[in-house]
């Protein structure tokens, strides 16, 4: 096989274009990713979020057993407003008032309904992961 | 003593500069001695960045608790060998660590090559150096692991999740891989600034890279079981920033690693091959700031620490220069040869790299969209696990095809009926392998059975080369298989160590697949007697039992276990409240049946006062594999790290007969 | 506190000798030049290059061939070309070779 310029050119021009192509049919198909809000913004939005909050109160209820009820506010202090959550599911082991957590879900009927198993909680200051996690 | 430690760490910092400054300018000028010099203050400072770390070391083996640090991380009641690996277990020690290693790569790199390469290393000193100096300033001026305080009774102790071996061992081993792969970086920049076109840098550091790429490779992994036995929800990668952090430069070293043999081989390739090694070493550089900076929401952050700025504009300088320097030499890297056809190993190598690259940037990407969307709309945007699976598949398989695919071609070019020859066996395996797992069910996951039915050609086809390549060894020389055999791998160490690293590989994703395409779940609240069904499995809650700990209270539900009727044992899962830090932890049980290489995964969720347990168990299939590959990988690694005499006395007398080390 | 200041004074001073060495050594360098390849000695690393890659390619090229994996027809289309490439690299280093050994020769000292 004589060519005068070397193929590679062509491959690299073609596999990056197709690397493009790719991507964008799944960016189009599955869209964009999910919003990350703090309760203070969660206000009018019915679709599906990660909301980011500080637990506050106390906790009522069973996740494993009618659902855990919680309250979150803004990380930051940004505004004054609380969410409930409602959560079924794994409960990370240092889930407790006065920590940072990340909870999938939807707004309905003025409860933040979480998607089963999504409560992720932070660790409070050096590194520590902390996961519990329904799907690997 | 935290005066000796800032003294120290002031002393490594005005090395290093020393060592920018003083090293550039003799390159520049051709000054032998301030060159050596320069050497010299680069060694220098690993010297006193270990005093540095002694000073550390000590205070917190003697719980010095007026080191703000050493209260931080440690208690009066955690064991010694906690107490020295909280060196790593907090911002400031780590960054220490890194530098500590660092200046001690340098040394090493310095003594090794300073008589046989050297205006070579003329020019990378002072890149070295310049790395050196930037974590130095951050010791010393941003993140001081030697302040000091009035000290209180008891220090906060070690987070519980890090009190275990594979946290002790994790850190390290990651970092002698990130920092690892600063010293090929730092050649490759040498090499241009020196305006060579060779490939001495490459050969300089074919070593380096590979300790550092296995080093990061093994430390994934160990982060990897970690995640699945102690922190306990079943999986071991959650696609987390932290976690991609140090996926990224491992994926750049690999396709870099590939592609240097290119260069190596056909003169090939050198543009591809110093990009690669700054995509490497700036993603890692990248990956440290991530875990640092807050920026990206993560469960695993540091700390909300004010650094980001600090890396985030090193990072661009270092991004910046490198590729204004490659801009400037393009003209010498020019290659001497062209790709002769699509269908060779160079050419494969060449798919191999751009594969890499496309994964490497999908997750740099998925990493990076939070903050970019935040940037333009406002709001941060999550890519979940999702995004991350979709492109690992697309990507991924393909690579794994590549593996097998890639020893069968020849060089240059291949013929199809050559080809058509040597992929008999491999792709006949591979489709009986596809048949046979639809029949047995394995349709349930086409990504899963894809996967099996990849592996089972590229491992048919390594098995293919190594009989053939024993045989032909025996035919030439006569003796045992045996002898045959391993004087084919000495002769060919770097080929058939690199068929070892493969199969390790392949056995990675068989252990991925299986784990994760075909796996089971169960959960349910159980009180005394009741049983659970996973899988072919039965659990019975038997009994809740208490232990007081070292310095955690231990509760553990026992689980009598049966299949089929056989009981199996027993199995304990439950959690530990640690008394010093105020916190609990998952303790989940497992039970590995290494026949079937399955695991059996049991999670004490939720411990009711009435005695009740929630329980959530998992049937694993393969999972065992991973942990096996990490093995096969370390064993191949080694192969092709091990010296070759002849190979070193054909490049000694190359670079001799240059005349380039002519006095010595 | 004392001991610590006195610590980090004698690790300064071990620095500033461990800089000073090549000088304090060779304090009067009759020639302080760093050498660097000149243009022979980047036409033998270049020759020497293309002549490795020559030979390793050959050898590859049996161990392919012996293995199975490069049939006889390939075999015979390729080894030509290549043998041929060595022993024009090798041709090509012989009088830089000489040229070089001669340099050499000069510059050992006594």
């Amino acid at each position: 096989m004589a060519r005068k310029r070397s193929p590679a050119r062509l491959v690299i021009a073609l596999s990056v274009a197709a690397v493009l192509a790719v991507f964008l049919l799944y960016t189009s198909i599955v869209g964009g990713g999910t919003p990350m809000i703090q309760p203070s913004e969660l206000l009018g939005r019915t679709e599906v979020v990660s909301l980011a909050g500080h637990v506050v109160g106390s906790p009522r209820g069973d996740a494993h057993a009618g659902g855990l009820r919680f309250q979150l506010r803004d990380i930051r202090g940004k505004g004054q407003g609380r969410v409930t959550v409602l959560y079924e599911g794994s409960v990370p082991d240092l889930f407790r008032p006065g920590r940072d957590v990340v909870v999938d879900g939807q707004l309905r009927n003025g409860t933040f309904v979480a998607i089963p198993g999504s409560l992720i909680t932070k660790c409070p200051s050096k590194y520590a992961p902390d996961t519990d996690k329904s799907t690997t | 003593m935290p005066e000796l430690g800032r003294a120290a760490l002031v002393v490594t910092l005005a090395l290093a500069l020393y060592a920018v400054v003083a090293g550039a300018y003799a390159a520049r000028n051709r000054k032998r001695r301030l060159a050596h010099s320069a050497q010299n203050a680069l060694i220098a400072a690993f010297g006193s960045t270990i005093i540095a770390s002694g000073v550390l070391v000590v205070a917190l083996i003697r719980n010095d608790f007026s080191f703000v640090y050493a209260a931080a991380h440690t208690s009066r009641d955690l064991p010694t060998g906690y107490t020295i690996s909280a060196f790593w277990g907090g911002q400031e020690g780590s960054l220490l660590l890194w530098l500590l290693i660092l200046t001690g790569y340098a040394a090493i790199a310095v003594l090794l090559n300073r008589r046989s390469a050297r205006d070579l290393i003329a020019w990378v000193v002072p890149v070295l150096g310049l790395v050196a100096a930037f974590f130095a300033f951050l010791v010393v001026f941003r993140a001081s692991p030697f302040v000091t305080q009035v000290a209180p009774l008891d220090g906060r102790g070690l987070n519980p999740s890090l009190q275990n071996p594979y946290m002790m061992a994790h850190p390290p081993l990651l970092y002698l891989g990130y920092v690892g792969l600063t010293v090929p970086f730092a050649f490759a920049i040498g090499a241009l600034l020196a305006r060579r076109a060779d490939e001495r840098w490459i050969v300089a550091t074919r070593r380096w890279t590979l300790v550092a790429w296995t080093a990061l490779g093994i430390g994934q992994l160990l982060g990897a079981h970690w995640a699945y036995e102690e922190v306990g929800w079943g999986g071991y990668y959650a696609w987390d920033p932290v976690e991609n952090a140090a996926l990224m430069p491992w994926l750049a070293a690999t396709a870099f690693l590939h592609s240097v043999m290119i260069q190596e081989k056909r003169g090939m390739l050198k543009v591809w091959n110093v990009l690669l090694v700054l995509l490497a070493f700036s993603l890692s550089l990248f990956g440290t700031f991530l875990t640092r900076s807050g920026i990206i929401s993560s469960i695993h952050a540091f700390t909300e620490g004010d650094l980001g700025p600090w890396f985030l504009g090193f990072i661009c300088l270092v991004v910046g220069g490198s590729l204004a320097l490659v801009l400037s030499r393009l003209p010498l890297l020019r290659a001497q040869t062209r790709l002769e056809s699509l269908v060779s190993r160079e050419a494969t190598f060449l798919y191999n790299n751009l594969l890499f690259v496309a994964l490497t940037l999908t997750i740099l990407w998925g990493v990076t969209y939070p903050i970019l969307h935040e940037a333009v709309y406002g709001e941060q945007r999550i890519l979940g696990p999702g995004y991350y699976n979709f492109f690992l598949r697309a990507f991924g398989l393909p690579l794994l095809l590549l593996m097998g695919i890639g020893p069968l071609v020849a060089w240059r070019r291949a013929s199809l009926r050559s080809l058509a020859a040597s992929f008999a066996w491999p792709a006949g395996a591979a489709v009986a392998t596809g048949v046979l797992l639809l029949a047995l069910g394995a349709g349930s996951s086409i990504p899963g059975l894809v996967a099996y039915t990849f592996s089972a050609f590229v491992l048919t086809s390594i098995l293919y080369e190594f009989t053939r390549g024993t045989r032909a060894r025996r035919a030439l020389s006569g003796g045992s298989w045996l002898r045959a055999f391993s004087d084919l791998v000495a002769r060919n160490r770097r080929r058939y160590g690199g068929y070892v690293v493969h199969a390790a590989v392949v056995l990675f994703a068989i252990g991925v697949a299986g784990s994760s395409a075909y796996d089971t779940v169960a959960e349910g609240r159980l009180t005394r007697g009741e049983t659970l069904a996973v899988g072919d499995y039965r659990l019975t809650y038997v009994s809740l039992e208490e232990t007081a700990g070292s310095n955690a209270t231990e509760l553990r539900a026992k689980v009598d276990v049966t299949r089929n009727g056989t009981s199996l044992g027993t199995l304990e899962a439950g959690k530990n409240a640690y008394t010093a830090e105020q916190q609990v932890s998952n303790e989940v049980g497992i039970r590995s049946d290494l026949v079937r290489g399955e695991d059996l995964f049991l999670i004490a969720e939720q411990l009711d006062p009435d005695g009740a347990v929630y329980f959530r168990a998992f049937v694993k299939p393969l999972v065992n594999l991973i942990w096996l590959a990490g093995l096969v990988f370390l064993l191949g690694s080694l192969v092709t790290l091990w010296p070759d005499a002849r190979e070193q006395r054909r490049l000694a007398l190359r670079y001799a007969r240059a005349g380039i080390s002519a006095r010595s | 506190m004392t001991l610590a200041l006195a610590l980090g004074a004698l690790l300064a001073a071990v620095c500033v000798v461990a800089v000073a060495l090549p000088y304090l050594r060779d304090p009067l360098a009759a020639e302080d030049t760093l050498e660097e390849p000149g243009e022979l000695e980047r036409r033998q690393l270049e020759l020497g290059e293309i002549r490795d890659r020559a030979l390793a390619s050959l050898k590859e090229l049996e161990l392919d061939h012996r293995t199975g994996k490069v049939s006889d027809d390939d075999y015979r289309t390729l080894v030509g070309p290549l043998r041929r490439e060595a022993s024009e690299a090798l041709r090509a280093l012989e009088p830089q070779a000489a040229q070089a050994h001669s340099r050499v020769r000069a510059d050992r000292p006594g």
